[in-house]
Formats: structure tokens, C-alpha cells, sequence
């Protein structure tokens, strides 16, 4: 069991988080209320939704401040986290490339970076590995699927 | 139940080779998938769905039925091989799977977990078949009461049953629910929460948010923990029970295989709770209960027959009533929207040809996935072994591949891996994700027949508990809350 305190700041933070969420979902949607003429309008649905929001974020509070926050059992792991932030990274630069490149280079370009920094060791196996995924993926969707993929500037081949 | 249109779905699904092999591409897959751990059944529908889009819906679905099947027997593989259960549902299998494969028995454990789950995924694909089609009668006698009190039973039976906090799950199940309110109003046509974004209109796509959920957010935390999953070192051979094996636990088979589809059947539970369930049974009831733990093959056999029997049961509400079993369901409940069928009571009125074919493809399943699993069993074992740094990626280009083929939308890519980095800060402080795929799918259930019975009954919210159908769900779904938060309170104080 890890720190229950930790849990006890997070479950403040979020009820408090769900509180004003809730209050602007309420007000929000009130807008509208005015656009049909029945009671049971598009506003109806997201304002009970918004009401037990708030009834759930502050119960939430009440439970932490009173020391009924749960003992958290796993925790971020720092530089696993930092880990997890650069592989996000790498893939909107990937997202960037495909258009760029087009999807099958673009995809072997990100699995190679990815498999790398990820720390894995044989060169031969990043290449063959990264390289044979995404002509595979590419081949079915461009001719068993037939669903488009980002062509980029080698519209020609891929 | 018509048997012609069962005989003629049999011919039409065995008489294709191509129905056979998107089952068994789906059965290997499922079976690869599951016995990886971290890898779970869910996660794999939700990345193949994907790879159906442009196959005729019967083949697409038969596809995603073996994934379902392969995956809750695959998580057998890794349970018995290294003491790591490929998939929640075969946590109860490594009780006595891994201590049979210390003694040495390793093969034999896999070998009684196939035909346990061979045997329970029949027998629960047979109920299905047999059973579904009297449901979808009555249901086609329910109105906007019942569809929203069955709405609401659903989601209450899932947020009670996943995690440690009833008012977690509640708020995950309020996030989905708002999530569904994005996008044109069902009723009246208005764009809600759209923020001037034409990407948003048409509402949070399901996909994306399905592969954020349960694809992004496993990744993320796979590559934030980086844990090495042991390399299998015991040998996997004599893999084939033998008939005195089998006739040994013959009977805590069908009973657990009976157990498991009538747990699979009740909305929100799902197959692991089967498992637990029916270990627990088959040793209350054993004449040697103390063997329970120590590894013996009834303790294999029954939680698998019961979990594969849970998948054939889990299938029922959500074919029948369009609420799903459990978090697999709820993606083959998407996979069907996508195929445009609409799972519910009319689904049996007004498509038999595509009905009928997924029950008999769902019975050939099973002999496909005993056929693949005693004749695959090394090979499978062998997956374990793959190295996380290559397989991480590969599954992180699938979830953005599978986000962007929706649409060819990169808007949609963007917004699975939001909900994706969400759902992964949402694990490590306890709010659960099941709540909201089960709520994404139930929320315009909820929300329409909400609104249309207060419109017909003039705003009377007695009209719930006025027909006797309603009102029972609803009752059931308070009962079940009010018992449940007393239980986990008292697991709680235990736990302090």
C-alpha cells in the first residue's frame, strides 16, 4: 500500500475539479433550453448529468477531508512517466511525418525511433521488425480493405 | 427458435473457407493477444475492429467472435506457463494451472484448459443460441421505460463491480455519459457542446474512444512501467488429456460451464467474475477440496469452462437488448453499430441472415479454437517470449492506425489519445474504464427513452415504476448498489 495522503490531495483536487465542471456544464447547457419549445430539451440530459457531477465531486471532498480517501496501490513511476511523455511525442511528430512522407516510410521512420528509444538492442531487428509491420499494415489497408492512408509527397508509391 | 434458419446459417457460414479462416485469423489473434500479458481481450477487438471495416458483416463479426473466444482462453497460456494470468479472467486459472506446471505438468494443464474452454464456450454458445431468440421476443414488448431502467441496471451492475470505489466508478460512468452528450441531440436535432468544431458534430466516435480507453492508455502505462514479463522456461509437451482425465472432471465442467453463462448473461458482471465463481463452487463441492490450490486439473477445468461459458452468456444481453455482458461485448456491440446493425430486440425481426450466422459461427468457433489450441500450444507458449520493446510500438502504431481508419480522421487520432492519457492518470487514482465504454454505449440508450417516456407520460417520473418491467430493473439496480457499497466498505475497513 502506498501513501494515502497522495490519494487524499488528488481526490481533493478532482472533486473540486468536478465541482466547477459540473457548475459550467449546468450553466452551459441552460443556453439551450431556448432552442425548442418541449421540456425535455437537449439542456435536460447534460443538466442532471452535471447536477450528480457536482453532488459526486463534493462528496468526494467530504470523504477525503474526513481521512476516507482510498490507500493508493500503484504510483507513477517518474522516469517511467518522463518515459511515456517522450514516446507521446515521438508519435505527434510521427502523425506530422506521415502526412509529410507518407504512411508506410513515415511508420517504419516511428516504429524504429520508438523500438529505439525504448532501448531495444539488435539493429537487424529494429530495421526487419519496424520495416516488414508497416508494409504489412499498409498492404491490407490499400488493397484488401481498400481504406486510404496518408500518400504525402511519394503519392506515386506510397 | 426456427432450426431452419440455424441449418441454413450452419451451410451458409461452413460452406464459405472464408468464414473459416477470418475465425481462425481471429482465434489465433484472440489466442496471441490473451496470452500476453497486459494485452486483454478487450484491447484486441478494439484494435482489429479496425481490419473489418471493409469485410461483409457476418465475416467481420465472425472475426471478432474468435478474438473474443481465443482471448479469454489465451489468458490461460500465461497463467499456467508463468504464474501471470494473460487476461483478468484467467486470474482464478493460475491457482492451480502454475502449480501444475511446476510439478511438470505444464502441457497437460493448457491441454485441460482447452478443452474446458472448447467445452464451456459451447455449451454457453448453445444457451446463447436457444435462449436469445425467446429474450428478443419479450423484448420487443419493452417500451422507452424499460429501455431506460435496462439502461440504468447495466450501469449500475458495472460500476459495481469494477474498482475499489462506488463513487469512482459512478463519476467514470457520469464521464462517459457526458461524453455521449457531445454532438447533435438525438431528439432534437441541436449541437450540443461542439464548440464550433465540424469534427465534433457527429459526436465522440466510438472507435477512437474505445482504443483510447482500453489501447492508449495500456500502452502508455506498458511503456511508463517497461516490466519484464518472464521468459517461459518450462517445457510444454503431452499437451492431450486423457479420456479418464477428462471424464475425471466432466461434471465440474458442464457445471461450471452452466454457472459461467448464467453469470456472463447478467449484465455488467463478465468473465472473470465467472472464473472466480465457479473455482469457488467446484471446491466447495469437491471431495477433496484440500487439493484445491496445490495443482490438480479440476481447478483448471472449471474457471475455464467458465469463463469461455461466460462469453456465449455475456453475448445474450447484449444481442438481445443491446446492453452489453462486459467490456468485450460492449466493443462487439460497436462493431455491430458499425456494420449498421443496430443489437436489440429488432435486431431478431429484422436481421436473421446476419443473427443466425454469427450463433452458428459462434458454435464452430469452439471447434476451431480446440483444434488450434491443442495443435498450437508451443507456438502460443512461444509468443510469451516476445520482446515488450518491439511488440510496445507495434501496438501504439495500431492504436493510431485503428483511431485514424474511422474517419481517416487525424482529429480522431488526437482525440483517442487524449481520452487514451486520461484513462491512464484515471487507473493509477482507482476511477475505473469500464464504467464509461459500457456508458458511451448505453448513454443515448439512457438519455432518448429518458426523455420520450417523460414526453409521453407528461412528465410523471412514476411512469419507471408504473410497468412492472421498469420498475423491477430499477429496483434491482438500487438493491444491488446499496448491497455492494456495504460490501466494499467492508472490504475496505478490512483492507485498513
Amino acid at each position: 500500500m502506498l501513501k494515502r495522503a497522495d490519494m487524499k490531495r488528488a481526490d481533493i483536487g478532482a472533486g473540486i475539479g468536478l465541482i466547477i465542471l459540473g457548475t459550467w456544464i449546468f450553466w452551459y447547457s441552460d443556453a439551450y433550453r431556448k432552442v425548442v419549445v418541449y421540456i425535455y430539451g437537449p439542456n435536460f440530459f447534460p443538466q442532471i448529468l452535471s447536477t450528480l457531477m457536482v453532488l459526486c465531486g463534493v462528496t468526494l471532498v467530504v470523504r477525503a477531508m474526513r481521512g476516507k480517501a482510498l490507500a493508493k496501490r500503484d504510483r507513477i513511476d517518474r522516469q517511467g512517466f518522463v518515459r511515456t511523455v517522450i514516446a507521446i511525442g515521438i508519435c505527434i511528430g510521427y502523425l506530422y511525418l506521415m502526412q509529410v512522407i507518407g504512411f508506410a516510410m513515415g511508420t517504419s521512420v516511428f516504429l524504429f525511433v520508438l523500438m529505439t528509444f525504448l532501448g531495444q538492442q539488435g539493429l537487424m531487428k529494429r530495421v526487419i521488425s519496424s520495416i516488414v509491420t508497416s508494409l504489412a499494415v499498409w498492404a491490407m489497408f490499400r488493397y484488401f480493405l481498400v481504406i486510404p492512408l496518408p500518400t504525402g509527397m511519394f503519392d506515386f508509391t506510397f | 427458435m426456427d432450426f431452419g434458419f440455424l441449418y441454413h446459417a450452419f451451410g451458409t457460414v461452413m460452406l464459405n473457407p472464408m468464414n473459416f479462416f477470418f475465425v481462425f485469423i481471429g482465434l489465433t489473434a484472440g489466442i496471441m493477444v490473451g496470452a500476453l500479458p497486459g494485452l486483454t481481450a478487450t484491447m484486441g477487438c478494439a484494435l482489429l475492429i479496425p481490419f473489418t471495416f471493409g469485410l461483409p458483416p457476418v465475416q467481420g463479426l465472425l472475426m471478432l467472435l474468435g478474438i473474443f473466444c481465443g482471448g479469454i482462453y489465451g489468458g490461460s497460456i500465461s497463467a499456467i506457463l508463468i504464474r501471470i494470468p494473460g487476461t483478468p479472467s484467467a486470474a482464478a486459472t493460475l491457482l492451480d494451472g502454475y502449480p501444475l506446471c511446476q510439478k511438470g505438468m505444464g502441457g497437460k494443464a493448457i491441454g485441460m484448459s482447452t478443452v474446458a474452454s472448447f467445452m464451456g464456450g459451447t455449451t454457453g454458445a448453445l444457451v446463447m443460441t436457444f435462449l436469445s431468440p425467446q429474450i428478443a421476443r419479450v423484448g420487443l414488448r419493452f417500451g422507452p421505460p424499460e429501455f431506460f431502467a435496462l439502461a440504468i441496471f447495466g450501469l449500475g451492475m458495472i460500476i459495481t463491480i469494477s474498482g475499489r470505489s462506488l463513487l469512482k466508478g459512478i463519476i467514470s460512468c457520469l464521464f462517459g455519459l457526458l461524453i455521449t452528450t457531445i454532438g447533435f441531440d438525438p431528439l432534437s436535432g441541436v449541437p450540443r457542446f461542439t464548440f464550433g468544431s465540424r469534427d465534433l458534430l457527429g459526436g465522440v466516435t466510438f472507435i477512437p474512444a474505445l482504443i483510447g480507453l482500453f489501447g492508449y492508455a495500456q500502452v502508455f502505462r506498458n511503456i511508463e512501467k517497461m516490466q519484464i514479463v518472464p521468459a517461459v522456461k518450462a517445457k510444454v509437451e503431452n499437451i492431450l488429456p486423457t479420456l479418464k482425465e477428462i471424464r475425471s472432471v466432466l461434471k465440474t465442467i458442464f457445471k461450471s460451464a452452466l454457472m459461467g453463462t448464467f453469470i456472463g448473461s447478467i449484465p455488467g458482471t463478465g468473465c472473470d467474475i465467472a472464473a472466480f465463481v465457479a473455482y469457488g463452487e467446484a471446491k466447495r463441492t469437491s471431495k477433496h477440496p484440500e487439493k484445491f490450490g496445490t495443482g490438480i486439473l479440476e481447478g483448471v477445468a472449471a474457471p475455464e469452462a467458465a469463463n469461455n461459458g461466460a462469453t456465449g452468456g455475456a453475448m445474450i444481453p447484449m444481442l438481445t437488448l443491446g446492453v452489453p455482458g462486459d467490456a468485450v461485448t460492449a466493443v462487439l456491440l460497436g462493431a455491430l453499430t458499425l456494420h449498421g446493425l443496430q443489437p436489440g430486440p429488432l435486431l431478431f425481426r429484422d436481421h436473421l441472415d446476419v443473427i443466425y450466422p454469427i450463433f452458428a459461427g459462434m458454435i464452430m468457433a469452439q471447434f476451431i479454437l480446440l483444434i488450434v489450441g491443442l495443435s498450437g500450444a508451443k507456438f502460443f507458449a512461444k509468443t510469451i517470449n516476445i520482446d515488450r520493446k518491439i511488440l510496445t510500438p507495434i501496438i501504439f502504431f495500431l492504436c493510431v492506425v485503428g483511431s485514424y481508419a474511422m474517419r481517416f480522421s487525424f482529429f480522431d487520432v488526437g482525440v483517442s489519445m487524449i481520452i487514451g492519457i486520461i484513462a491512464y492518470f484515471m487507473e493509477y487514482y482507482e476511477y475505473p474504464a469500464s464504467p464509461i465504454l459500457l456508458a458511451l454505449i448505453l448513454g443515448p440508450m439512457a438519455e432518448g427513452n429518458l426523455r420520450r417516456s417523460l414526453i409521453i407520460s407528461r412528465g410523471d417520473p412514476l411512469t419507471f415504476f408504473k410497468r412492472p418491467i421498469s420498475a423491477t430493473f430499477i429496483v434491482m439496480a438500487i438493491i444491488i448498489m446499496i448491497t455492494s457499497y456495504y460490501r466494499i466498505k467492508k472490504a475496505m475497513e478490512k483492507e485498513a
